[in-house]
């Protein structure tokens, strides 16, 4: 049985693996691989395909729009979602089956399908709207809904924010003063968790920003790719190891709180 | 006395409403509208040609790879989240494989067909590699822009995916229920059959749900591994960015329509089989 | 029914070790609480009994069979968790079945015996509410219903009371010492709370370190404690100065005959019970507080030495009240003492 168990996780971890060594290998080693042999495994390797790709103008221009954007998703996302998940979660209760309900409506409507809604449309009655790139901001942070609210939620539940909510009225606190005093402070986590859920999209959207002719982190890459192959892989490469690296941080600061990061389903 | 609505929470309430409402109701219920009107007026000839033809071709395609990656995705994802939980140590590998499934999880990408053309691709390393070992990777068949080629590519995503939905829920079932199974006489199998696999059903229900929005909505990986599959969202985008041909965008707003209905059946079919399963939380 | 013997058992994780070289006998039928504070190896002793840890050394064995290395599902014992034990995919009845059709027992005999049990243990309303709308109190009474379900030879219950409030734990106490009477069935009980484990066992073995140190009924083990340990552990205690003199040892105003516990021992151990008060204006003590206890009236009294704390009769002090002057004595029916060991100065 361990035995089994073993050899599938090295199976996974094989099948996750070797893409992406597979890749690396295309983007700093500058050998077709027609022409590779056992002697040359260890030729032609250089980053400084990669370098180049840092100082191009364009790159950084797409990069910053990109982390824009994703500082401007997690920021309404914990404005408009934050109080509302708080007060139905100590307040109303009742409401939650519904919240339940509205936050997962957005998987129903992925991207490839709301931009054609957005084009017949916002296009035709709000033109300037569309032309700003961080019109992306609030359909990602519709998109990012099913996982950050759930995150919410599950932080909410977790510190007991009705009794919290209760402790701090009988002191005399206003409900504003509460969220912000008391609830948030407690919840630093889920609000990591749903933060690093919300950047981990937008971080790695394409069809919506494509389609809409936005020039994002991933759109940048796309077309870059076409004209530079090699460093094109190694740019991409490098964008998914410090995501990964990012959320891994996350992942340390969450568990040490004993907190998981998740992504909650239905 | 308690008022029926709380104040607080409406304030905070209708901003949130009418953000979903103006972002995912107007455009949705917009290009709902304009299906049913081909043409300026009220008909269901649009509707109609989105389920003919290629396009019928297009969602029996989408509606096979979906359910394939995500049944294969889920079952592997399942038993991933449940190895990795009976396993405490090497202490980095749970933190690794986390942050990492959280990327892969996102990665419908061009990145990651990439990844895969290099690897499995006539020119890839992989192979490269078998064909030096004697096999053929071409000649057995196996393309990456085929059915089989997109479904090995879209469970790179949606294992990842499953075992961010599933291990919440894995970590969940308690040592002591085991123990409580085991003193009862019940054998290790006996205690997955009639405990633990009843208690994932609700879970692992609903991330299958994820999966199959995930793969059905997939756009980039397709598009660069195949740019002709006849799959829905490559039909959509065809559409969209073609020449306007009269009569072609309406179309286009009836295949959106047609694909909205068949995810949002899926949710409520996953919700109505979770409350059959999850008797017990909720009852 | 059968005895239960482990021989000789110890079991260390990693440099800790949960228990030297533990002999406990259980009797057929019997009931016996190990009690001790955390890590004390109480809870590894029930985890080797229930087959869920290997014995680094010693056997464990059921009317006379070695059952050491059986795996736990082969040992027919049953267990009743702290808490959340309970499937909860299954009601409280389907719980208890579960258990008999473990036992591929006929489905005439499984009705039977799940009505006869949610019957004992007073659970015929909710027996059929899933685990999580239940109460605390009720769901232990389902899990004890599952435990003797199968009927165990051996019935293991791990602190099942700790998780629940104070009066539903006291009424559960004595329903679980009413069915273990009824139902016959040998019992090991652990828990950390004294007051428990003296109501409800027939011998209580209070444990400390790893070590059993004493196993004795519980009258015995409170006036008789073996160890230090054991007498500060179970009930309250005075520790006061005693001489060595002719006849036996001097304490307060009294000679009595004294078991050292130990070489040097000079402390003796003196229950708030075994001690009196005489209203004195030139007595050495005075009253500082003093606590109600129905019946008992217990008065703290400080003089040169330590503060002692002495139970006194209500009716006989009705108005006794801080800045009282006392004088405070051995009753003169206290006819042996322990004596322990000062404890070294830190």
């Amino acid at each position: 049985m361990r035995i089994l168990r073993n050899v599938f996780l090295v199976a996974v971890g094989l099948y996750f693996l070797v893409p992406l060594l597979a890749m690396a290998r295309f983007a700093f080693q500058s050998v077709p691989v027609v022409l590779l042999t056992p002697e040359k495994l260890f030729e032609g390797w250089s980053i400084s395909g990669l370098l180049e790709v840092f100082s191009n103008p364009e790159f950084q221009k797409a990069a910053i729009t990109s982390l824009q954007l994703m500082v401007l998703s997690i920021a309404v996302t914990l404005v408009l979602l934050l109080p509302v998940a708080a007060l139905v979660e100590i307040r109303a209760p009742r409401m939650r089956t519904l919240m339940a309900g509205i936050t997962l409506l957005p998987w129903v409507v992925p991207p490839i399908a709301l931009v054609v809604g957005v084009a017949a449309t916002f296009r035709n009655t709000v033109p300037w709207f569309l032309a700003s790139p961080y019109s992306l901001v609030p359909f990602y942070v519709l998109w990012a809904l099913p996982f950050s609210y759930r995150a919410l939620d599950a932080g909410l539940r977790a510190i007991g924010a009705r009794t919290l909510y209760e402790a701090a009225r009988v002191m005399g606190a206003s409900t504003f003063t509460i969220i912000v005093r008391v609830i948030v402070p407690n919840m630093i986590g889920a609000i990591i968790a749903a933060s690093v859920l919300t950047a981990a999209l937008v971080l790695g959207e394409f069809a919506f920003a494509a389609l809409l002719l936005k020039e994002t982190l991933p759109t940048f890459m796309a077309e870059f790719q076409r004209s530079e192959p090699r460093a094109g892989m190694a740019l991409a490469l490098a964008v998914m190891l410090l995501t990964a690296l990012i959320i891994w941080v996350g992942v340390r600061v969450l568990r040490r709180r004993g907190m998981e990061l998740q992504a909650a389903g239905v | 006395m308690r008022r029926r609505f709380d104040t607080a929470t409406l304030v905070v309430a209708v901003p949130f409403l009418a953000f979903v409402g103006l972002f995912l109701f107007v455009p949705t219920l917009g290009l709902a509208i304009k299906a049913f009107t081909p043409g300026g007026s009220l008909g269901f000839s649009a509707m109609q040609r989105a389920l003919e033809g290629s396009y019928r071709t297009a969602f029996i395609n989408s509606l096979s790879l979906s359910l394939t990656s995500a049944l294969i995705g889920g079952v592997v994802g399942l038993l991933v989240a449940l190895s990795l939980h009976s396993l405490s140590r090497p202490k980095w590998l749970r933190s690794t494989v986390d942050s990492w499934f959280a990327v892969a999880a996102q990665l419908g990408g061009i990145p990651l067909a990439f990844a895969f053309i290099a690897a499995l691709g006539t020119q890839g390393i992989i192979t490269k590699v078998l064909g030096l070992a004697g096999v053929s990777v071409t000649e057995s068949g196996f393309s990456l822009s085929e059915f089989w080629g997109l479904v090995l590519v879209y469970l790179y995503f949606q294992i990842p995916l499953m075992f961010l939905v599933m291990m919440p829920a894995v970590g969940g079932l308690r040592r002591t229920w085991a123990e409580a199974a085991s003193i009862m006489g019940a054998s290790s199998a006996r205690y997955w059959r009639s405990v633990a696999l009843p208690l994932l059903v609700p879970a692992f229900l609903g991330g299958l749900l994820l999966l199959f929005v995930n793969a059905f909505a997939a756009y980039a990986t397709a598009y660069v591994l195949n740019p002709g599959a006849q799959i829905v969202p490559l039909q959509i985008r065809f559409l969209l960015q073609g020449n306007v041909i009269t009569g072609e965008q309406d179309l286009a707003y009836a295949i959106v329509l047609w694909t909205i209905t068949i995810l949002l059946a899926s949710l409520i079919l996953v919700a109505l089989l979770q409350r059959r399963t999850a008797k017990w939380a909720s009852a | 029914m059968a005895d239960v013997r482990m021989i000789g058992v110890r079991k260390a994780f990693g440099s800790t070790v949960a228990l030297s070289d533990l002999t406990l006998e259980i009797r057929s039928g019997e009931l016996i609480c190990l009690l001790g504070p955390s890590g004390c190896g109480k809870t590894t002793a029930l985890r080797i009994l229930a087959g869920f840890e290997k014995p680094d050394a010693g056997t464990v064995e059921v009317g006379g069979e070695d059952i050491t290395s059986v795996p736990t599902p082969k040992r027919g014992f049953g267990m009743v968790f702290q808490e959340y034990s309970l499937f909860p995919n299954m009601t409280g009845r389907a719980n208890v079945d579960f258990a008999l059709k473990l036992r591929k027992a006929g489905a005439a005999e499984r009705k039977e015996t799940v009505d006869r049990l949610l019957t004992i243990t007073g659970l015929t309303e909710h027996a059929d509410k899933f685990p999580h709308q239940m109460s605390g109190g009720q769901r232990q009474r389902v899990a004890l219903a599952r435990a003797l379900a199968s009927q165990p030879r051996l019935l293991l219950l791990d602190e099942p009371l700790s998780a629940l409030d104070a009066k539903v734990r006291d009424s559960l106490r004595e329903e679980i010492r009413r069915v273990q009477r009824e139902v016959g069935v040998t019992t090991l009980f652990v828990t950390h709370d004294q007051h428990e484990a003296l109501a409800i066992a027939d011998r209580v073995g209070v444990m400390s370190q790893g070590v059993l140190e004493q196993l004795d009924p519980p009258r015995a083990l409170y006036e008789s404690p073996a160890t230090a340990f054991v007498a500060g552990f179970v009930g309250t205690v005075n520790r006061i100065p005693a001489e060595r003199v002719d006849g036996g040892w001097r304490v307060l105003n009294r000679v009595v005959p004294g078991r050292p516990a130990s070489e040097g021992a000079s402390l003796a151990v003196v229950r708030p019970e075994q001690l009196a008060i005489d209203m004195d204006p030139a007595g050495d003590g005075r009253v500082t507080e003093t606590t109600f206890l129905g019946p008992l009236t217990r008065a703290i009294v400080h003089r040169t030495e330590a503060p002692l704390i002495v139970d006194v009769l209500t009716s006989e002090f009705p108005t006794l009240a801080a800045g009282a002057p006392v004088r405070v004595r051995l009753r003169d029916d206290v006819d042996d003492v322990l004596l322990i060991e000062a404890p070294k100065p830190e």
